[in-house]
């Protein structure tokens, strides 16, 4: 492996992150809150560390081969996380570090699951720290780094395709840096155009960002302990369902959308199958909890919010579900693996994987059949690479492996089934809640030191898709050669 | 520019790593999910998976938007058709690779109907590159403008050479029988200079001269750098690239030999070549080869299909005392490797095609800038570049005699041709509508003629 080139691409990330904090140190300068000496003293450790590393290693070959971007990949996810979790410990209003290191995790990771019981408590710099995590972690780090800094290698392409969701990965124009442009600058106007939207619907500003934010992300943190469910309001209830969905669709589509390839967009499959399993859901949970609120249109109300929440793996509450009928949280857990659109910002094995592994069944299915039928496996009408197929396979085998295995370790702290059960999936997907004592209304606190661990293992597994965390364990990776 | 390559095989992809260096966006499709995927892994580019000629493939790499197509596929059919139906969705230049000579024959009517651009026929340009290699063994490039009639050739100024620490302005009252040429740039270590008459030539030194063919061969006579001196050619393999070597050769009034192991090959060759002589039998047989004479002729070509047995052979060649040797070699990487062992004139078909297609997208990018210019060249790898225009009757230089002229610094007028004479420019000619005039300029900011030529007020 080149050590140097993983390194300096290291460090650049370093310096990124310390730029990320602005904001949030700026907020606490105007709130005058005491926290703004922990982002700041962050600030400093992050730089000190990042800028004379940046400068001073000069890789002999700017090559990235496999090796070192799943290095890097994994390093950065990593680093990031443990830097980003500074200034919750130095504030002292996370002082413990599992805590802390949970706690940013899931923010970078999107997942939105957190430890901390009255969110309020928080200063305002340290929430827009938390929330802006999401945002960042949505769309990507690595993504951001190649968006910002001057050209990488050719091979940055690899970089991008190993953070970004989903089985494939495709440029939507030649060259990568473009590409992650484009991609930043598509999410961002959507990200405003929300901000706007939640403004207008009545939100103050702050607390319309910090939903934006964990929206875009497709994150869940709030900065309230009743989630969006605090402001009842209708209005922005909608807009924030409205958006999750936005945000949990595949990203291609706006760019089609923005060559006026209208129709073309909306002719991926995935896309399809998204909105319609959305639209059943939503109907199916309405009609579920009818009884229980008595209006269709209060039940629309809380059922449509609370599918797109974790259909999107954002983790959003209105209401606290685990209240709803069983039949309810077996469907919403389903939904959970299932997941959004590959390419999104959102978590989960994904539409395009579970449509690819029916079909692949139903192939099986009728190959038993008609053995000698020649059949192959199409996806927007194009034949789906073995290639493809057979990861798609691997990645369903190590998400149900790895969520037993989790399950089983999880359930050392003995608490029910459908609480260690829900917190897996919850974190492997990306999601926040899970049902149960970590529902809604519940925290991550309840587990002890060691669930902890391995569940923000889970956070970063999930949201980097397994591989390239999992390869860093792997002996080929330290081997020499290359 | 945007740039698509139909055909990720080995000049595809070698052509799409240099433009992406030079900052282009590039788009690769092709049919084979391999090569793409090995695309997709190495370089920034789109990679597109499709058949060239679906206008759906084609849409897909974005034709409609393209300033270039490059269409470098296996085959000569899928190449035309993908320039055709690119260029009618859009794209607004293309360039096919044609190998068939079957082709080859009605090629401006097929560029014509076809909306073909520029044609890259590898094998010719390979025989064209071998010719110059033999004729002017000292120079790096050749360039031609004014449909041919002038060339712009460089050369380095060795040690004790004749112009060595010689004033521009006087060489030709201490040397009055030097064919005029006109010295358009010099590259001295990595500094362009557009020359004037105080400049003083040192050793070292990079020249570009121009003037028309016949002068410039005398030209380089003149200063002991002798063009001229290869009269006979052993040529091994009669493939297409020996067809077209042998009739750039035969022109040029060389003596040709031709080895072919295949006897029908040969006789076909030696039908289609009468002036040729073609001689039936093994070329890696030593005894042959001496009984042919191999020691008794100038320059040995190897162009057999084999990399061995070129390298074999030609190193026998040299053995010999053969006094130039050029080898076809299909791998790049092998360049360095021969050069080692001696045989330092070794050509590969990829590279010369890759080079080509190359300069002709660089002449693209430089002509988009300046619609006005007839042809582009760039030199010292761009850093001045030479242009040809046509001068129109409505330009204010028009009739005044150059001297009289204010010319932009660091440019120079390099030819002036009229009625296909080609003239040196002094300060008494004047410029008429419709000449030819071939200016050379640093840098890159002139667009039309009256860029470099305004009428001096004072």
């Amino acid at each position: 492996m080149n050590l140097p080139l993983v390194i300096s691409l290291l460090s650049k990330l370093l310096v990124l992150e310390a730029g990320l904090m602005l904001p949030a140190l700026i907020t606490a300068l105007i709130h005058r809150e005491p926290s703004w000496a922990a982002l700041l003293i962050t600030m400093g450790i992050v730089l000190l560390a990042g800028l004379p590393l940046m400068l001073l290693v000069k890789p002999a070959s700017k090559d990235v081969h496999a090796k070192e971007g799943l290095a890097v990949v994994s390093l950065s996810w990593v680093l990031l996380s443990l830097a980003g979790a500074l200034p919750f410990i130095l504030s002292g209003m996370i002082p413990d570090f599992i805590n802390a290191l949970f706690e940013t995790v899931s923010g970078f990771t999107t997942t939105g699951a957190s430890i901390l019981s009255r969110v309020e408590h928080l200063p305002r710099g340290l929430l827009l720290w938390r929330s802006f995590t999401h945002w960042v972690g949505g769309m990507g780090v690595l993504i951001l780094t190649l968006a910002v800094m001057p050209k990488l290698s050719g091979r940055s392409a690899m970089l991008a395709r190993a953070e970004s969701p989903g089985p494939t990965f495709s440029k939507v124009v030649p060259r990568m840096r473009d590409t992650a442009r484009l991609m930043y600058a598509v999410y961002t106007v959507l990200s405003l155009l929300q901000l706007v939207l939640l403004m207008l619907a009545g939100l103050p500003f702050f607390d319309a960002l910090i939903h934006t934010l964990g929206t875009a992300g497709t994150g869940g943190f709030s900065s309230r302990n009743q989630s969006v469910g605090a402001y009842n309001n209708p209005l922005a209830e909608g807009i924030i369902t409205l958006f999750m969905l936005l945000f949990g669709m595949n990203f291609v589509v706006y760019f089609k959308l923005l060559r006026g390839e209208g129709r073309a967009a909306f002719h991926s499959e995935e896309v399809r199958v998204y909105w319609i399993l959305a639209a059943l859901s939503m109907l199916t949970v309405t009609l579920t909890t009818l009884p229980r609120y008595g209006q269709f249109a209060t039940a629309f109300r809380y059922a449509s919010f609370q599918v797109a929440s974790i259909m999107s793996t954002t983790g959003y509450a209105t209401t606290d579900y685990v209240l709803w009928p069983q039949f309810t949280h077996i469907l919403l857990l389903l939904l959970m693996v299932v997941g959004a659109c590959a390419g999104s910002t959102a978590g989960g094995m994904k539409v395009s994987r579970v449509v690819m592994l029916s079909k692949a069944s139903a192939r099986e299915i009728g190959q038993a059949a008609a053995p000698r039928k020649v059949r192959l496996l199409k996806m927007d009408k194009k034949p789906v690479n073995e290639d493809t197929l057979r990861s798609v396979l691997v990645f369903f085998l190590l998400y149900m492996g790895i969520l037993f295995l989790g399950t089983l370790i999880a359930s050392t702290d003995g608490h029910d089934f459908a609480t260690s059960f829900s917190a897996v999936v919850s974190c492997l997907s990306n999601i926040g809640p899970g049902l149960n004592l970590v529902g809604p209304s519940g925290n991550f606190d309840i587990f002890s030191p060691h669930v902890k661990v391995l569940l923000t293992f889970l956070m970063l597994a999930g949201r980097l898709e397994f591989i390239p965390l999992l390869v860093m364990f792997h002996r080929e990776m330290w081997a020499k050669g290359h | 520019m945007q740039i698509i390559i139909i055909g990720d095989g080995k000049v595809g992809h070698s052509i799409a790593e240099t433009l992406i260096a030079e900052d282009h966006e590039v788009t690769i499709v092709d049919r084979s999910e391999a090569a793409l995927q090995r695309s997709q892994d190495t370089l920034d580019a789109l990679v597109v998976k499709g058949n060239g000629v679906n206008v759906d493939t084609l849409m897909e790499a974005g034709a409609p938007e393209a300033d270039i197509l490059i269409a470098v596929t296996m085959s000569d059919e899928i190449n035309m058709l993908s320039c055709l139906t690119a260029k009618r969705l859009g794209a607004r230049y293309a360039i096919a690779r044609i190998r068939d000579p079957e082709y080859n024959k009605s090629l401006s009517f097929l560029m014509r109907e076809l909306l073909i651009d520029y044609v890259i026929n590898p094998e010719r340009i390979m025989a064209q590159e071998i010719s110059r290699m033999l004729r002017y063994p000292f120079s790096g490039s050749v360039e031609t403008f004014a449909r041919g009639r002038v060339e712009l050739m460089d050369f380095r100024l060795g040690r004790g050479d004749a112009l060595v620490g010689m004033p521009l302005k006087d060489l030709y009252q201490k040397k009055p029988h030097l064919p005029r040429v006109l010295f358009c740039c010099i590259q001295r270590e990595d500094e362009a200079i557009i020359p004037k008459g105080d400049l003083v030539l040192q050793e070292g030194d990079h020249v570009y001269v121009a003037a028309d063919v016949l002068t410039i061969t005398r030209f380089f006579q003149h200063i002991g750098k002798n063009t001229s001196d290869i009269k006979s050619v052993m040529i091994l393999g009669a493939g297409r690239v020996s067809y077209y070597l042998c009739m750039l050769l035969i022109d040029m009034r060389m003596q040709v030999t031709v080895i072919e192991r295949d006897e029908e090959r040969a006789l076909a060759f030696a039908e289609m070549l009468p002036e040729a002589s073609v001689i039936v039998g093994d070329g890696t047989d030593q005894e042959l080869l001496l009984s042919e004479g191999l020691d008794q002729f100038d320059a040995f070509v190897t162009l057999s299909g084999l990399d061995e047995e070129n390298i074999m052979t030609g190193l026998y060649a040299k053995s010999v005392g053969v006094r130039k040797v050029i080898v076809k070699n299909s791998r790049d990487n092998y360049m360095d490797l021969l050069g080692m062992i001696g045989l330092e004139s070794a050509i590969s078909i990829r590279q010369v095609t890759g080079n080509t297609i190359l300069r002709t997208v660089r002449t693209r990018g430089a002509a988009d800038a300046a619609a006005a210019v007839e042809r582009i060249y760039q030199l010292m790898d761009g850093a001045v570049e030479a242009l040809e225009f046509i001068a129109r009757p409505e330009d204010d230089f028009i009739g005044l005699p150059l001297k009289r002229l204010r010319v932009q610094k660091d440019a120079l007028i390099a030819v002036i041709v009229r009625e296909g004479q080609v003239h040196i420019p002094f300060g008494e000619d004047v410029i008429r509508p419709q000449d030819r005039v071939v200016v050379i300029v640093k840098g890159n900011s002139v667009e039309c003629l009256s860029d470099v030529l305004t009428r001096d007020e004072a």
